[in-house]
């Protein structure tokens, strides 16, 4: 009896560790939160790097920052999600060239602001997972002691955490894009939004 | 026989005005009679700004569904939305909280997303965007700057 019942709880305590293992396994990727501080430590450094700074290094700069969000971004999911029903009909090609045109576009539109960073930090505020999905938020804080509320939404794909979308004060980027992405289509047509795309990419040239 | 004629029109004339009076209440109070014929789908918002049960839910600008339950989930605002059977929601959909005007109502957006997966009957919506609290952003521009 006595026997039967040490190998009952030895039974558990090993069921129980098995647990852990399986549970803890997808974590050896790192969590969502190291990723984005990773990254965001990376981008930091470069803006904050007295040897980049001027006008003449900004090639290089965002050069260096471009491959540092690469790393980060998954950028096939965003760009998907933001052609959204469109995404389907279009052929590998043209998904990889529109991959391509809207990372430039992002690029152009928001590296540019970059070289104003003046010190401000980032704080990271919770983390959720579910199952491959993971919300992290952070928040932003100014000089002026202003918070600005950042969220970013991430997959994991091969071990790894990737961006998907990021919502600022609540206003998701993908969404944004979805929305007037959609509207050019249905309006005009794919082509036309390419052309519109490959326009405002080469004007910021 | 005159007589018996006139009492049965007076209770034909009552009975057909109380089927109009039923019908009447159940169309513009919105009720469901035999139970909703669509499914259901969940989504978690960080703020729902004010959405009750009866806020529509829109795609495209088109009511499509309604807001059948709100409640409070680890204090975040979990909305439950009953919409029809043929209206398909993709896993990648986005929802958002949206105000008609500056200070309407407040209804659900849905995006649709370019997914091949589909959010199934009591699946979730995982991208939400809660309602823009113009308040809170005034605020801290206003309280912000020291």
């Amino acid at each position: 009896m006595e026997n039967h019942r040490i190998r009952h709880s030895l039974r558990a305590i090993f069921s129980s560790f098995l647990l852990i293992v399986t549970v803890a396994a997808p974590c050896f990727a790192g969590t969502p939160t190291d990723g984005i501080k990773k990254t965001t430590d990376r981008i930091l450094a470069i803006v904050s790097d007295p040897a980049l700074k001027g006008p003449e290094n900004s090639k290089k700069r965002t050069a260096l920052i471009r491959q540092a969000v690469d790393e980060r971004f998954d950028w096939e999911a965003m760009t998907q999600r933001s052609l959204a029903r469109h995404w389907q009909k279009r052929t590998d090609a043209e998904k990889k060239e529109f991959i391509a045109l809207f990372g430039k576009l992002l690029e152009r539109t928001y590296l540019d602001k970059v070289g104003s960073y003046s010190g401000e930090k980032v704080v990271y505020v919770d983390e959720t997972v579910d199952g491959k999905y993971a919300t992290v938020s952070a928040k932003i804080l100014t000089h002026s002691q202003t918070e600005v509320g950042v969220r970013y939404r991430l997959k994991e794909a091969n071990g790894d955490w990737g961006v998907y979308d990021i919502s600022i004060e609540g206003v998701s980027l993908v969404n944004n894009y979805r929305k007037q992405f959609n509207s050019i289509i249905v309006r005009s047509s794919y082509d036309e939004l390419v052309k519109k795309l490959r326009a405002k990419v080469a004007e910021k040239e | 026989m005159k007589k018996f004629d006139l009492e049965l029109s007076v209770g034909l004339f009552m009975i057909i005005g109380i089927l109009c009076l039923g019908y009447l209440s159940i169309k513009l109070g919105k009720l469901e009679v035999l139970g909703s014929q669509g499914y259901q789908v969940e989504a978690t918002f960080a703020n729902g700004g004010g959405i009750k049960s009866g806020s529509s839910v829109v795609i495209a600008g088109v009511e499509i569904g309604r807001v059948k339950q709100v409640r409070l989930d680890d204090y975040q605002a979990l909305v439950v939305m009953d919409l029809p059977t043929d209206v398909k929601i993709q896993e990648d959909a986005i929802a958002s909280i949206k105000t008609r005007g500056l200070i309407g109502d407040k209804y659900i957006e849905i995006t649709p997303g370019g997914s091949e997966q589909l959010v199934g009957p009591g699946g979730k919506i995982r991208d939400t965007q809660s309602a823009v609290d113009l308040e809170g952003l005034i605020s801290n521009y206003v309280f912000g700057k020291l």
